[in-house]
């Protein structure tokens, strides 16, 4: 799965997660257990930052595959 | 071993070992289960080079490498949940070692249990909603100018901007209202229920504004009839267009109060 196809197709089948629901699930759910060395998501800032991140990604990527049918081509 | 760490995917009520063994962990290493406290939770090792502090700083920023891992995250998280009530844990929650895994189970036993039991024989759905009507004001507001020259360009230009501030809160008054109806209807049948910030379209790559990303815990017995009571709010909103997905594990019901 390529960047684009996040940001371009659906999944497959309804059961299959897509990329950006998963996240939503991963970055802000979840149980949340202090570790010893770092909880590096746990902190909303952070999150913030990597979905800025992401969106930056998702976009640069859209720019590159312009034209092409579904990002087929990045795969 | 100190540059390594025990990453945590999931944590379940009893050992998985052996069903567990089709299953490969981040890196392709191998997956093992710490018990402690009637708890067993689903680990393996990871460098700390790439999992420590500063190495997940810089690849957090990368979307390849949080694709790999959040996939290699759910995969290990699935496999536990086709096992029994699982509780997944967030992305990147790194332990020093096996002892320091086993302190959080010990210190968290009574909410984990407690989060175990709440999504036991049950699973997650997703349903979100887009409406179709733009939240911005499109419709035409020339009614609203003055004639020319009745009044000045600025006075002119804060009437139109009042009236499409106007016309904007109605339209989001609106979907607001449609997006409660849903939740409710939609959380009737199910064990419990959750709404997600909605998802910013250049992410979702979804046609239309997300008024509702809604996250529901249904027993898995009743699965289909959600997914029907799904569809009939589908036919009869036509106003706005769902999006059903699922069923997946309990992500959204698990959170516990920060320890």
């Amino acid at each position: 799965v390529t960047v684009a196809e996040l940001a371009t197709q659906p999944t497959s089948s309804p059961s299959q997660i897509s990329l950006v629901d998963l996240l939503d699930r991963l970055l802000g759910t979840g149980v949340v257990l202090a570790g010893d060395i770092t909880i590096s998501l746990a902190g909303v800032d952070l999150v913030q930052v990597r979905l800025r991140a992401l969106i930056t990604s998702v976009r640069a990527d859209l720019d590159r595959t312009a034209g092409t049918p579904d990002g087929e081509t990045s795969r | 071993m100190a540059d390594t760490g025990s990453y945590l995917y999931a944590v379940t009520r009893r050992a998985v070992d052996a069903d567990l063994s089709g299953s490969r962990g981040l890196r392709d290493e191998p997956l093992r289960v710490v018990q402690h406290a009637g708890l067993a939770a689903v680990v393996s090792t990871v460098g700390l080079e790439e999992f420590g502090e500063e190495g997940l700083a810089i690849h957090l920023e990368d979307l390849a490498w949080l694709e790999e891992v959040a996939r290699a995250h759910d995969a290990v998280v699935s496999a536990t949940a086709a096992l029994g009530p699982t509780a997944p844990l967030r992305l990147a929650t790194i332990c020093l070692n096996d002892d320091a895994v086993r302190e959080r189970l010990d210190l968290l036993h009574v909410p984990l249990k407690r989060a175990l039991d709440r999504v036991e024989g049950r699973r997650e759905w997703s349903v979100k909603a887009f409406a179709p009507l733009p939240m911005a004001a499109e419709v035409p507001l020339d009614s609203h100018l003055p004639a020319e020259g009745s009044l000045g360009a600025g006075a002119a230009y804060l009437m139109r901007r009042k009236a499409e501030q106007a016309q904007r809160e109605r339209a989001g008054e609106v979907a607001a209202n449609l997006a409660d109806e849903l939740h409710a209807a939609l959380s009737a049948p199910a064990a419990a229920s959750r709404r997600l910030t909605p998802q910013d379209p250049r992410l979702s790559g979804l046609v239309g504004t997300m008024i509702l990303n809604g996250a529901y815990l249904v027993d898995e017995a009743d699965g289909s009839a959600f997914v029907e009571e799904a569809q009939r709010l589908s036919m009869t909103h036509p106003d706005a267009r769902l999006d059903i997905r699922g069923p997946w594990p309990p992500y959204s019901f698990v959170t516990l109060a920060e320890p």
